[in-house]
């Protein structure tokens, strides 16, 4: 039996709770002269009961709490609620229906979270919330320079409730170190994509955990993280053997160790390289050239120590026989020998991007020419030593099977004079030429008769393009131009508009005209009569006149999808009503700096035309 | 009256409870404390819980080790947790430090069952709990907690 000796009372007995009054004797107790806790406490006891219990009781609580409306409701009474419920483990959480499985499913669930928004009380809800909804499959958070909502604890919070996380990407978050990110390592196996960019807290330390945990990793991108070195990226490459996928981008601590590691490991899968401002040498890239055996798609952009024989080395390794796409970026290293090199080296080759590598030259094309007969499409950016020789050298020859072409910024690029030439090129689909200033007439003459399959012509910028030099172009082309864009060309008149449009009226869709100032309504006749199937037609800063527009709103069989009249000066508001007409077509319409089209007109376009997007 | 041992509890507020010592070892922390403590342990206390938790504490545990299979054990149980809030919350947390699992659960599961179907701001009312979220933050959860309905 119970003795209830010198008791002291914590209060009013009878207020709490029947059971109490069994036990508390008559009036008498009340006069116990023990400490007697009066009036203030029992009134805050009254007030401040779950609060008054400490987290691990709490935690208890919330273990219990069944259905996730519940939860969701929990955790949002109080901040202290919220982060309690989050660091709840999905498998503390009891439930009645036991299933629990070791291998978490992929969750469905996405979640984006960017600058002032991303904040731990945001991830904590997530956590909470996404738990039995499908669970958290992918999590971007982009943070900003400002503000850092985003600490580890937020992501503990994620790792605990999202074991079927199989995306993350963070972005910027300086409060975030590698205690976050292991955490994320240790509970969510399922991680396919690693997605980090200007990390400053993440090391090694969290790429190892990463690779001890995460063995379904596919996906790595790492973006100026200063504190990543070789050791993070060596540990990835040995432990996941599934990863596909790797960029590498502007992090001082990377370099060959860790990269050739990485390549000689993942050998048998990576089929994305991507590596941009790294302090690779040529060891590096002699190790692509031998490892990369399921490499598909290799992207070097400012590799400035990999030299001439480095890429030689790179295409005679015989690794690279997968190689579809290839870009070199700014890499001094890429000459005539590298490109020969390649050209031997990956017979599957088809696309070609060569920007800003400076001692690249025509030889390097000739000999490149005549091994890469695989190749579809090559693009040039300054890259000032190639001149016309060496491109044309890609076009006649029997073998190629190039279908686009495009040149872009390539002062050395000189007009050819123009002769007959021996050869025809019958593959080539689309030509691009973008302020070449050395592309004249007499390079685009013959261009005109070599290849007579061209359907896509974007020649923008040519001030040396005149009429005469269209004609071979219009008329020795037998697949019918579809798509041709001559911006920027200011001495092109309406005797090329209409040659284009009278001959190829029945295949060309996009014509775009902006800036040929001498085009004039003419023009516009001539389109309305010839052109079936144009649904683009851009005549910005050209003379068109209200004329111009009402023609075009008389061809019946014209259904344009986009136009614009942008800076058309001629154009008034006469037009309107043929702008209506056009626009039941119309998806979009670009009236910028067309003075006189006043405000009340562009008022009713909009009224009207309400499934257009109209620029004014 | 049984020969056996007793020990004696003693509260945070200095109450003092005799009981049989197999009542006393329901309470893992007891246990621990006998066991560890040596021969002069004969009073345990219990600075966590007040007297007055402690004595219904003792009545849980001497219904529960005295009759462990009785029919009424479940129906014990259900009364013995129709108790107001405050004494809810203190069986909590003196069974959580006295390391008393079947009373933690009976007690948690009580609390967390009185979340059933009550909105946020009634939650916050029963338990008069300050909403110290600012209100964007509000609107993030408002949010999230949206998103679960359909998505």
């Amino acid at each position: 039996m119970q003795k209830l000796a010198s008791y002291c009372g914590e209060g009013l007995f009878s207020s709490l709770g029947h059971h109490t009054e069994a036990y508390a004797l008559p009036c008498k107790r009340s006069r116990i002269n023990a400490p007697f806790v009066f009036n203030e406490e029992v009134f805050n006891k009254q007030k401040t009961t779950i609060e008054v219990l400490p987290d691990e009781c709490l935690f208890e609580i919330f273990r219990r709490v069944d259905g996730n409306q519940e939860r969701s409701s929990c955790a949002s009474v109080s901040k202290r609620w919220l982060m309690l419920l989050s660091t709840i483990h999905k498998d503390e959480i009891s439930q009645t229906s036991n299933q629990k499985s070791t291998i978490q499913d992929p969750g469905h669930l996405s979640r984006s979270l960017e600058g002032k928004k991303a904040t731990d009380v945001r991830l904590a809800a997530i956590a909470v919330g996404t738990a039995s909804r499908g669970g958290l499959g992918k999590l971007s958070i982009r943070g900003n320079n400002s503000t850092c909502g985003v600490t580890n604890f937020g992501l503990k919070a994620v790792a605990g409730g999202c074991s079927s996380l199989t995306g993350i990407s963070l972005w910027n978050l300086s409060s975030v170190s590698d205690d976050g990110l292991v955490e994320i390592a240790n509970e969510c196996h399922n991680l396919e994509k690693l997605d980090l960019c200007k990390m400053s807290g993440i090391s090694n330390k969290s790429l190892i955990a990463i690779a001890d945990n995460c063995p379904n990793l596919t996906e790595l991108s790492i973006e100026s993280c200063p504190n990543i070195g070789d050791e993070g990226l060596q540990a990835i490459g040995q432990k996941c053997s599934n990863l596909k996928s790797v960029s590498l981008k502007n992090c001082p601590l990377l370099g060959d160790q860790g990269v050739a590691s990485l390549l000689s490991s993942t050998s048998r899968s990576l089929t994305k390289l991507k590596l941009h401002g790294i302090n690779i040498s040529d060891v590096s890239v002699a190790v692509i050239g031998h490892y990369g055996l399921a490499i598909t798609d290799l992207a070097l952009t400012g590799l400035c120590k990999v030299t001439e024989k480095g890429f030689w080395v790179m295409g005679h390794g015989q690794g690279l026989q997968k190689l579809k796409l290839l870009t070199v970026n700014s890499c001094f290293g890429l000459t005539d020998v590298g490109v020969e090199a390649i050209g031997k080296g990956c017979p599957n080759l088809k696309q070609f991007s060569i920007h800003k590598c400076a001692f690249l030259s025509d030889n390097g094309f000739f000999s490149f020419a005549k091994s890469a007969v695989s190749l579809e499409s090559l693009l040039l950016e300054e890259c000032h030593r190639v001149t016309q020789c060496g491109i044309f050298s890609m076009l006649v020859n029997r073998d190629t099977k190039l279908k686009s072409l495009a040149l872009k910024n390539c002062l050395g690029f000189k007009d050819l004079s123009f002769n007959g030439p021996s050869s025809r090129c019958n593959t080539l689909k689309t030509l691009s030429v973008n302020n070449c200033p050395g592309f004249g007439n007499g390079s685009l003459m013959l261009i005109g008769q070599l290849c007579p399959e061209l359907q896509h012509v974007e020649l923008t910028g040519l001030h040396g393009i005149t009429d005469n030099g269209f004609t071979p172009l219009i008329e020795s082309c037998e697949a019918g131009l579809v798509k041709v864009n001559i911006s920027g060309c200011v001495n092109i008149t309406d005797n090329t508009v209409c040659e284009i449009t009278k001959l190829h009226g029945g295949t060309l869709e996009v014509l775009n005209l902006n800036g040929c100032r001498s085009v004039t309504d003419a023009s516009m006749l001539s389109i309305a009569s010839n052109c079936l199937l144009l649904n683009e037609l851009d005549v910005s800063e050209c003379a068109i006149t209200d004329f111009g527009v009402s023609v075009l709103a008389r061809a019946v069989q014209l259904n344009l999808n986009v136009l614009s009249l942008s800076g058309c000066r001629l154009v008034s508001d006469k037009c309107l009503m043929f702008l209506l007409k056009i626009g039941g077509s119309l998806v979009g319409l670009n009236i910028q700096n067309c003075h006189g089209i006043s405000n009340s007109s562009v008022g009713q376009l909009v009224d009207r035309l309400w499934s257009c997007d109209i620029l004014s | 009256m049984t020969s056996s041992k007793t020990i004696v509890l003693r509260s945070s507020d200095g109450a003092t409870f005799e009981v049989d010592e197999a009542v006393a070892l329901h309470s893992l922390m007891i246990k621990h404390r006998i066991e560890t403590g040596g021969a002069d342990s004969t009073t345990i206390d219990v600075p966590e819980v007040t007297g007055n938790t402690l004595s219904k504490v003792i009545e849980y545990c001497k219904k529960h080790v005295e009759a462990p299979n009785s029919d009424d054990l479940k129906s014990f149980d259900t009364d013995f947790v129709k108790v107001d809030q405050a004494v809810l919350c203190h069986l909590a947390k003196a069974s959580y430090y006295m390391n008393i699992k079947g009373l933690l659960d009976l007690s948690s599961k009580t609390i967390a069952d009185m979340f059933k179907g009550k909105t946020v701001e009634q939650i916050r009312e029963t338990f008069h709990i300050k909403n110290d979220f600012t209100p964007e933050e509000e609107e993030e959860l408002r949010k999230e907690n949206s998103w679960n309905l359909f998505v």
